[in-house]
């Protein structure tokens, strides 16, 4: 157990393609430095100015932020913009002025704003600045647009992809088990690259039953067995496929006579059948039909294009993965091809992916590996 | 594609989503496939997969295998729907030259319905690049190896007309049959709005 321990690591959510996309979108707004005293009338004013802030959502934004806890680039442009005189004059009553968000600079001018903020008091500042459009999905990007732009809440929602409670609680239940499952499949890997077959790349598919998870299938990339030096291998024979195969084979066989399955053999295309050591089926699937329902899988890289689709139109519900392939990979959003098929609105599936971080590893292509499609 | 219509009429027959496909080889069809995925219990056994399975499992009279992976380069696609991601990314690691389909795939396209994975992998910023290019050269040197090229639209009404066959089959199976509407097999197809699919 300590063993397993050791092998420290973390879990990493994967970002949606649309989170990726939204990540350092910025508007320009205008900021007004607003009397104390007057904050909640010239708020008032604003919102019959621009009614709903021009259908922009700024619920992440503080809309009222003390001058000093604004970043230093905003605090510089308005002590920049503020006059001498009134500087003097307003000396005391400097500490009792607010910052509010005015609007977007499409939304309203800076004309009106001084035309009807008078009405209230004349703000003593009125200046342009990049505020984020998105609410932040995580803390730390709360944090970050908080010391870029503008003070900035987290709320604990994502509208990009799957609400962070539910990932947070899946991740506490793959947490403990993950090193021990990313090992298993290591292992399997090593194994068929071992025995010349494949390319050290290695999946288990887990079943979870009350928070306990049994093996369904360990499987190792086969893309070199009966296949000429061709290309990039059998593309069939990917860990992936493989292990999906077995998955419904090992269903199959039970389904109906031991010998339809048994006839699959390792010509053609597919190589379904377990070979080496580690390789097993233990197959039970969901009572909805779909194959892998709501399965976890666990892969040593992130899956190729061909492979990430084949876990959406399998139905699995988790994946994990080790190193990231940015070139050849299918499941993250932020790699070289951007396509985070574990989670886009267009397809029918979605589940939850995170990368498994090893401490002692590189989690990324080495040299050499980057072409590899897993 | 009448061909390729066929095996999707088989898969039909079979209780299978009909989607058909066969592989051309100088003018010759050397293999064929159909969307098994009811059958093997397995999501991912769609028409491609099978007719690549097909062809590689082909023997001659010595029981030695006919045809090898690298005759794909010279064989040609054609597919009563578009190909989904996961085979449009099968098809550019095993190397395909051509792929011609039916109706397009909205839902799990990838070549054209979601992604492009037949150029550049998919990567967006070389979709861009493609079309810089195609307006000053015509030519395909931008095409990354692996790359094929896609035309879709052949027989795209009966390939339509055959999904929904499925679907109107599936609803009366159904314990109760959901509104008649969906019940009613629809014939006309609306017409196709132009997309590039080209290489
Ligand atoms: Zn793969
Ligand atoms: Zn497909």
């Amino acid at each position: 157990m300590d063993s397993e321990r050791s092998k420290k690591g973390r879990l990493i959510p994967l970002k949606t393609t649309l989170e990726v996309e939204a990540r350092d979108r910025v508007i320009d707004v205008y900021i007004a430095s607003i009397p104390l005293r007057q904050a909640s009338n010239a708020l008032n004013t604003v919102r019959r100015l621009i009614p709903n802030d021009g259908g922009l959502d700024l619920q992440h934004l503080r809309r009222f932020s003390k001058p000093s806890h604004v970043p230093l680039h905003v605090q510089a442009t308005i002590a920049s913009v503020k006059s001498p005189a009134s500087g003097t004059e307003n000396a005391e009553s400097e500490a009792g002025e607010l910052l509010l968000v005015v609007g977007s600079v499409e939304s309203i001018s800076k004309e009106t704003i001084i035309e009807s903020l008078c009405s209230v008091h004349t703000p003593s500042a009125i200046i342009i600045t990049q505020v984020p459009l998105l609410a932040p999905t995580s803390q730390e990007q709360a944090t970050r647009f908080s010391s870029q732009y503008w003070p900035t809440v987290y709320k604990k929602s994502n509208p990009f992809g799957p609400h962070p409670s539910l990932i947070s609680r899946a991740e506490e239940e793959l947490a403990y088990e993950a090193p021990k499952w990313m090992a298993l499949a290591v292992a399997v890997a090593q194994e068929t690259r071992a025995a010349g077959t494949g390319e050290e790349i290695g999946v288990v598919v887990l079943r979870r039953h009350d928070g306990i998870a049994t093996p369904v299938a360990v499987a190792g990339d086969m893309r070199w067995l009966n296949w000429p030096r061709f290309k990039t291998g059998n593309p069939a024979a990917h860990a992936v496929l493989r292990a999906i195969a077995m998955v419904a084979d090992g269903l199959r066989r039970r389904k109906e006579d031991a010998q339809l399955a048994a006839a699959t053999s390792a010509t053609g295309l597919f190589r379904d059948e377990p070979r080496g050591e580690l390789e097993q089926c233990d197959s039970v699937a969901g009572d909805d039909g779909y194959l892998c329902h709501d399965l976890e899988i666990y892969c040593t890289h992130e899956p190729c294009v061909m492979c990430a689709m084949a876990i959406v139109h399998s139905r699995f519900g988790r994946a994990v993965f080790g190193r990231r392939m940015p070139r050849t990979g299918g499941l993250c959003a932020d790699g070289e091809l951007g396509h985070g098929l574990f989670w886009r609105k267009e397809l029918n599936w979605t589940l939850f992916a995170w990368q498994w971080n090893n401490e002692n590893e590189d989690s990324t292509a080495q040299k050499g590996d980057e072409d590899l499609h897993a | 594609m009448h061909e390729a219509l066929a095996m999707a009429t088989l898969a039909l027959l079979g209780d299978e989503t009909p989607v058909g496909c066969v592989f051309v080889h100088d003018g010759k069809i050397i293999g064929r496939g159909m969307n098994a995925t009811n059958r093997t219990y397995n999501g991912t056994r769609h028409a491609e997969f099978i007719a690549i399975n097909d062809i590689l499992s082909q023997k001659d009279p010595n029981g030695l295998p006919l045809y090898g992976p690298e005759i794909l380069a010279d064989c040609d696609l054609y597919v009563t729907v578009e190909p989904c991601i996961m085979c449009a990314s099968l098809l550019r690691q095993i190397g395909i030259r051509r792929v011609y389909f039916g109706a397009q795939n909205e839902k799990f396209g990838g070549t054209g319905g979601v992604l492009n994975v037949h150029l550049g992998n998919g990567k967006r910023v070389l979709e861009t690049d493609y079309r810089v290019d195609d307006g000053k050269d015509a030519s395909k040197g931008r095409c990354v190896e692996g790359d094929y090229e896609v035309s879709g639209g052949w027989l795209r009404e009966e390939a339509i007309v055959m999904l929904r066959r499925f679907y109107v089959q599936e609803n009366e199976r159904a314990p109760e049959p959901r509104s008649k509407k969906e019940r009613i097999l629809k014939l006309e197809v609306e017409p196709m709005i132009e997309g590039d699919n080209g290489c």
